[in-house]
């Protein structure tokens, strides 16, 4: 997952490299005293190309500060909401780019260095300097060093600098990719990163306290991420004004249904794994996820597609009527696509139900049936 | 049987024997148990377990290390059931006691630790599959790992899979309408990982029983456009249908897998259809177009006739 910028650079204050003074805001009233422009405004989202996409901006003043606080909060920017802006000093030197990424065939990393960095980096790929390294700390420092000698100064005193602390940084946060763009050098070879892009490998949270309480902390600004180290499963809003609601396993399968459903004029709520095969006997999981469904109005129907190994579908029947029953201001329409053992016994279970479900073997049929749900709902 | 192996960084080459001796690797655990004993019902030669409670597991010897298991039984695989954090420690173990061959099905095993275990089995020649793995199987003979018996039958399309549950809908759809596998082996949804498809297409052009090959991909990374360079380079000649989901995946947003993210334009679904499709590869979108196509293929075992 890619960490928010404030955070990264909180990160990497933490392990010697230079960022500017900053703090985060919500909106102009946020804003501390004593931080007085010019300062950059700067959209809190988790992607690249926020300044072409009008998610930085530099305030004179601050009426200009507090405009422009106001005018990116509440924004999309590339499906993502910015819920908080990072607001700077503003730092200036000479645009260059550092970065370490992990080489995923391979398993090696690609140090990069380069003194013309800026929003057109990639633009620009004959200033790169490139060393493949081992996966390992001495070997990433020691192949940027190697690289910054090949630097005119006063760039090859920064990167000679920065080197030691980056690599050091990449592997004690278990980083995927740490690039620092740009990164300002000045004539006297200081320098401070103007941006950070730092990716976390989220299955390494179970062993990096420090990351994972951030995470928690942050929960609002990681709620994927934060969602999954509370409940253990995956569920990702996709859509907040979405017309179905997925209870599915399988990460792969799901993708592949929300690009179906939106191929089909669907608007899918939610992305879903919720693993029957971690349920154990408790309908926990699936309260969470028609808890979630319950709270959003847009919500017409529901698909579970669970397609078991394993698990006996019986079992599972047993908790969809027991979650059913935990949130019963759930009143869409529910289609239950299942397969594997026991499914007459699953058919017999929910057609018990209150309120009953669906059930269909054939997942072609089962999304008919989720999107006439939909279209009668409309009518 | 004719399915092997090639290594990628040697000329070694490992038989995948439906007849092969393979031991389980955290057997006294819940999944251990359980898929010991559906591993042996389906026909694999589950000969030994391996876990530091000894004893046995339904009637299945149990060791306290690979290597006593090893000398014991004559084990040359094995099929680690042990979570995320002790998958790297479970395979040093079997690598050092000599198995060639590692399935590893946990999900969420770390990428500093996956790039360390991926760094060691080269070194040692061993074939490594997963981490995240459902796992491997020749139908009606070879299963390691838990991929559903219900889409599991014997036939001839090469099937690898970056993830599970969207190959077992796929492959459960292309049994009911009459076509089984050759081989199918999951790769799992992790970024670095132990086998990538593009070190299979050499398997699945060596092997005779295998006429076609479906490749089940998912938007981040670059597996699928490295397989496109793949095709392209060995004049990879039998038919490719791939099915690369994801295509609405918003970027910078994980949707499950560790490995399905995309950033830019770097891992997205239209840069793997481009590479895929100049590859000479057929990329649907939905699920049940991939499968009518494969159907209804010329060279299909199902003889063009469609029997839905």
């Amino acid at each position: 997952m890619m960490l928010l910028e404030h955070d990264a650079k909180m990160l990497l204050a933490e392990r010697g490299i230079n960022v500017p003074r900053g703090v985060l805001a919500r909106s102009p009233a946020d804003l501390p005293a004593g931080f007085a422009p010019p300062v950059m405004v700067k959209a809190q989202v988790p992607v690249g190309g926020r300044g072409k996409a009008g998610g930085v901006a530099k305030a004179i003043d601050a009426t200009a500060l507090a405009q422009a606080v106001t005018r990116m909060a509440g924004t999309t920017i590339k499906g993502h909401r910015v819920r908080e802006c990072l607001i700077e000093e503003v730092v200036t030197g000479h645009e260059c780019f550092v970065g370490l990424a992990l080489d995923e065939a391979s398993g090696d990393v690609d140090v990069l260095m380069s003194a013309s960095g800026g929003v057109d980096v990639e633009a620009a790929p004959r200033h790169m300097l490139s060393a493949r390294a081992d996966f390992d700390r001495a070997a990433c420092a020691g192949a940027a060093l190697g690289l910054a000698v090949r630097a005119p100064e006063p760039m090859r005193a920064a990167f000679a600098e920065i080197a030691p602390p980056l690599a050091e940084a990449f592997f004690s946060l278990e980083a995927t990719l740490l690039e620092i763009n740009p990164l300002f050098v000045r004539p006297d070879g200081s320098w401070i990163a103007g941006d950070a892009k730092l990716c976390i490998d989220d299955n390494a949270l179970a062993r990096q306290p420090g990351l994972a309480a951030l995470i928690r902390s942050r929960a609002d600004a990681y709620p994927e991420a934060a969602g999954k180290l509370e409940s253990g499963f995956d569920f990702a809003v996709l859509d907040p004004d979405g017309d179905v609601g997925l209870v599915t396993t399988g990460a792969g399968l799901t993708m592949q249904l929300v690009d179906e459903l939106t191929a089909r004029g669907c608007r899918p709520f939610n992305f879903c794994d919720i693993r029957t095969g971690e349920f154990r006997g408790d309908p926990a999981r699936l309260i969470r996820v028609f808890e979630a469904m319950a709270a959003a109005p847009s919500i017409r129907t529901i698909l579970i597609n669970f397609f078991a190994g394993i698990t006996n579908l019986g079992e599972v029947a047993r908790l969809i009527a027991a979650a059913q029953q935990a949130v019963p201001r759930l009143s869409v329409p529910i289609t239950a696509r299942l397969i594997g053992n026991g499914y007459d016994d699953a058919v017999s279970v929910l057609a018990a139900m209150p309120m009953p479900l669906a059930v269909e073997p054939d997942l072609e049929r089962a999304l008919d049936r989720a999107i006439a749900a939909i279209w009668r709902d409309l009518a | 049987m004719n399915d092997v192996f090639p290594q990628a960084s040697s000329s070694d080459e490992l038989l995948l024997d439906p007849g092969m001796r393979v031991l389980v690797q955290g057997i006294n655990g819940r999944a251990g148990r359980t898929h010991a004993r559906l591993m042996r019902r389906y026909g694999t030669q589950i000969v030994a377990g391996v876990s530091r409670s000894g004893g046995s597991v339904d009637g299945i010897p149990v060791y306290a290390t690979c290597a006593e298991a090893v000398a014991a039984t004559g084990a040359v695989a094995s099929v680690a059931m042990v979570s995320p954090l002790a998958v790297a420690a479970a395979v040093e173990e079997a690598v050092a006691a000599g198995i060639k061959l590692v399935v590893t099905v946990a999900e969420g095993m770390p990428v500093a630790d996956a790039v360390r275990t991926l760094k060691r089995v080269r070194a040692a020649g061993v074939r490594w599959i997963g981490a995240s793995t459902p796992g491997i199987a020749i139908p009606g003979r070879l299963k390691l790992g838990f991929l559903p018996d219900v889409a599991l039958a014997p036939g001839d399309l090469g099937v690898m899979s970056k993830s599970g549950t969207l190959s077992y809908e796929v492959c459960y759809r292309l049994v009911s309408r009459g076509l089984g596998q050759s081989l199918w082996v999951g790769v799992g949804g992790d970024p670095v990982k132990g086998t990538r498809f593009r070190d299979l297409l050499p398997v699945f052009a060596a092997d005779r029983n295998t006429a076609a090959v479906v490749v089940i991909g998912e938007i981040g990374g670059s597996e699928e456009e490295e397989l496109a360079t793949a095709i392209v380079g060995s004049g990879f000649r039998k038919p490719v249908y791939a099915l690369v989901a994801g295509r609405t995946a918003r970027e910078g947003l994980t949707m499950g897998h560790a490995g399905a993210l995309v950033h830019g334009a770097t891992g997205t679904f239209e840069s793997k259809r481009a590479a895929l499709t100049a590859a000479g590869v057929r990329v649907f979108a939905r699920i049940q177009d991939l499968v009518d196509a494969v159907v209804s293929a010329p060279g299909s075992s199902n003889g063009g006739t469609s029997c839905s």
